[in-house]
């Protein structure tokens, strides 16, 4: 079987009208991965013995439901579908490093909510994709474990901090993944190995087994190569969960929008994002897209979010305040230990100190310690309390745009992938990777990375994404119009 | 806002993160310039803002308090994680000297 380029609806067909098993599937998945991961270097651990019995259950199930010329229908979209999981969610009995030393050895006591639902949906996990450590980063470079490499150019990074999920869908070593996003985590690296990256409305998917970075701005997605592919994935992991207090039951909308119902949405573009630093290739691949959209006759309109410049001040400053609280609970005490050198130590404190010492890496170190100072007394109002009040001016101007827009389309990222070790030591530079995608973790929005058509893509070239935010639990405005924009 | 060795030390502190000599000096150039950067939000007027504490739909949540087994973890998968352990609790050091 051909595994290059398989869609989920495309896997699907395949599996019911038999051209190929679930655990064929899967093999040849683990085959093609043992070829390409070696110069990618997308997976931390394959999950190979869970992979096969999940595979093996649905081919049974599958022989079990076909007698007499009946089609298999009792099974779902999603069984036997060969997918990645970002190794910061919890798979049950496997490996979960979050990208850390501090968690090298440490194994999953429960399956997240995300899990849960996809097992019962019957997908088949390959294995955990690298990340930056606990997330943190827009590179993957800061994952204590490996470099993942950009697909289009191994010189080059893949994003992040998802890097690890957006690369193996985009190098056919799964047919999708799931990532999180906490300031564009999903969105950039999507935009940067030209796949499709979901992040749903904060409240829309439960992170109940997600390593917490930032507990304001966290939500889990799909990254795929379609759209409609993310439309799948997400339909399948959102709603309430009673493990999560912030998730939220809400119809999802009409799903099979019609090319009139596109027409009826409007689509804003802000000034603040179409900005002189935006590198030019990136911002005429947006034109393009422009362009291609125009041709449905969608309506555009200038738009201003008048405090998008200080999105990434307001940004690291509230999510390194949570990331301190967070990141309190690796202690060395509870979910693992380093080996340490000098086994003499056996005060508390002085393990603490030298757990975390020795398990963090500066990036995340660096945080915790910003944290720690924007809530330090003294500081907390010149630095943790205005950055609360700019999150509420940047979410009302998105407000207050939605009143005259139902989407609103921006660049991904200001700049195309770039090399491995450009930015690692200035984290100011690194940051900056994300001022497109972090309002909208800001203002708890839906935001969607589509790659642009024109870059698709000769080898040599790199992908170039857009971005469509959505009102709050209108996942169904973006997804429908960028399926009317993939089909185009 | 100046960042000095001092500060860092005791946020270190606070956080329980040791740091090395080469570190910290990295450590303390890198957030002087970030927390530089931040200056700029002192140009925003936020006079009467309420400050925005979290995502979308503030509500609380509730439930009966009763026993719920559904999506309970396995005890011993959590017992078997611990670094130190005796008698299926949780081994920690001495607190009290």
């Amino acid at each position: 079987m051909d595994i290059n380029g398989l869609t989920i609806k495309k896997f699907h067909d395949g599996l019911m009208n038999k051209e190929f098993s679930a655990f064929e599937a899967a093999e040849n998945f683990f085959s093609d991965i043992e070829k390409k991961d070696e110069e990618i270097g997308a997976y931390l651990h394959l999950t190979k013995d869970l992979a096969l019995s999940q595979a093996n259950k649905i081919d049974v199930d599958l022989a079990r439901s076909l007698p007499a010329g009946r089609q298999g229908k009792d099974l779902g979209i999603l069984a036997g579908l060969p997918i990645a999981i970002k190794d910061n969610i919890l798979i049950e009995g496997e490996q979960i490093t979050a990208g850390s030393k501090i968690l090298e050895n440490h194994i999953a006591s429960y399956d997240a909510t995300v899990i849960k639902k996809l097992k019962q949906a019957g997908a088949v996990f390959l294995g955990k994709t690298n990340l930056d450590e606990f997330a943190m980063g827009s590179s993957t470079e800061n994952s204590a474990f490996k470099i993942t490499h950009n697909p289009y150019d191994l010189e080059r990074v893949p994003g992040g901090s998802s890097g690890g999920s957006a690369a193996a869908v985009s190098s056919d070593m799964a047919v999708a993944a799931l990532g999180s996003d906490t300031g564009g985590s999903i969105r950039q690296p999507a935009g940067f190995c030209g796949v499709v990256g979901l992040k749903p409305t904060y409240g829309a998917v439960s992170r109940y087994g997600l390593i917490a970075m930032a507990s304001s701005l966290d939500q889990i997605g799909p990254i795929t190569k379609t759209v409609e592919d993310a439309e799948i994935l997400f339909e399948a992991i959102r709603g309430k969960d009673m493990q999560d207090a912030t998730s939220v039951n809400y119809e999802s909308g009409i799903r099979n929008y019609g090319l009139e119902d596109i027409r009826k949405l409007k689509i804003g573009l802000p000034k603040e994002y179409f900005i002189e630093g935006l590198d030019k290739q990136t911002s005429s691949a947006i034109d393009e897209a422009i362009k291609l959209l125009k041709s449905l006759k969608i309506e555009f309109k200038e738009i201003s979010l008048a405090h998008t410049k200080y999105a990434l001040s307001c940004y690291y400053i509230i999510m390194p305040a949570e990331v301190s609280a967070n990141l309190a609970r690796f202690d060395g005490i509870r979910y693992s230990r380093i080996s340490n050198p000098h086994s003499l130590i056996s005060n508390l404190k002085d393990i603490y100190f030298n757990q975390r010492g020795r398990g963090f890496g500066a990036e995340v170190k660096r945080r915790i310690i910003l944290g720690n100072f924007v809530l330090s007394s003294g500081y907390y109002d010149a630095y943790y309390s205005k950055a609360q009040k700019v999150r509420r001016l940047i979410k009302t101007d998105f407000n207050k745009a939605f009143a005259g827009v139902d989407v609103i389309l921006t660049p991904v990222s200001p700049t195309l992938p770039f090399k491995i070790g450009e930015k690692v030591d200035d984290p100011l530079a690194m940051y900056l990777s994300d001022i497109f995608t972090i309002p909208v973790n800001l203002a708890g929005l839906p935001g969607l990375t589509i790659p642009v058509k024109k870059y698709k893509i000769d080898r040599g070239e790199l992908p170039i994404g857009f971005q469509l935010i959505g009102k709050p639990f209108r996942e169904a405005d973006i997804l429908g119009i960028g399926k009317y924009y993939e089909q185009l | 806002m100046e960042i000095d060795k001092k500060t860092l030390e005791y946020l270190a502190e606070l956080g329980r993160i040791e740091i090395g000599k080469k570190e910290e000096e990295k450590l303390l150039n890198d957030l002087q310039k970030i927390l530089e950067y931040f200056d700029e939000l002192k140009s925003v007027d936020t006079e009467n803002i309420e400050p925005m504490a979290g995502g979308t739909a503030q509500k609380n949540v509730f439930r009966d308090d009763e026993k719920d087994e559904n999506g309970k973890t396995k005890n011993e998968n959590l017992v078997r994680q611990f670094p130190e352990k005796q008698n299926g609790y949780l081994k920690v050091p001495p607190v009290f000297e």
